[in-house]
């Protein structure tokens, strides 16, 4: 009875392990979890897509919880993992509001970080033998 | 390429990629759903500004 539950503490931590690893890295979870084709599918488009929205001068919101929109913009932003901190310390993501493609690289920046969410949510549904 | 247009495509190009990805498991269905989500992306946006197109903003 104790292994049991040693074993489903085990697993439990191996599943959080996973989706950490998903969120950090794009498809990562994906690729450790044995599904190559969709791990890296998921490694090149969003980050690929995240590169493109700051290439477009969206911006990378701060979490401001004074102004809701934009604290919920920045916990989608969030959401790519660590692109995004690379591109904060590399100082990109200011954003320019007079920008023609300004909100086209919100919204590029904002759903790579909303995707990769859904995917590190399918990460957790292949890791607890759902899928 | 950084018309309103082609910035649409681009961004329905790379949606479709995920979803079709995630949505199915068989590549030749993941191709099949991405290309028909990425036709409805280009279509319906092309279809929703032409009916904006006689509001005043």
């Amino acid at each position: 009875m104790r292994a049991t539950t040693a074993d489903r503490e085990q697993s439990a931590i191996y599943t959080y392990l996973i989706c950490l690893a998903a969120w950090a890295i794009p498809g990562a979870g994906h690729l450790l979890l044995g599904r190559v084709q969709k791990g890296v599918t998921f490694l090149i488009t969003l980050t690929l897509m995240f590169a493109f929205g700051l290439w477009l001068q969206g911006r990378l919101f701060p979490i401001e919880l004074s102004q809701p929109l934009v604290a919920l913009a920045a916990l989608a932003d969030l959401g790519i993992g660590i692109p995004f901190f690379i591109a904060r310390a590399m100082g990109t993501g200011a954003g320019r509001v007079v920008a023609l493609t300004y909100e086209y690289g919100n919204a590029c920046l904002i759903d790579a970080g909303l995707m990769n969410m859904l995917v590190v949510l399918d990460a957790f549904d292949i890791a607890q033998g759902r899928k | 390429m950084t018309s309103h247009a082609g910035l649409m495509v681009i961004f329905a190009f790379f949606v479709s990629v995920v979803f079709g990805t995630l949505m199915r498991d068989e590549p030749k269905e993941q191709l099949r759903f991405g290309a028909r989500l990425f036709g409805a992306f280009v279509v319906g946006g092309i279809a929703l500004g032409w009916l904006l197109y006689p509001l005043p903003l």
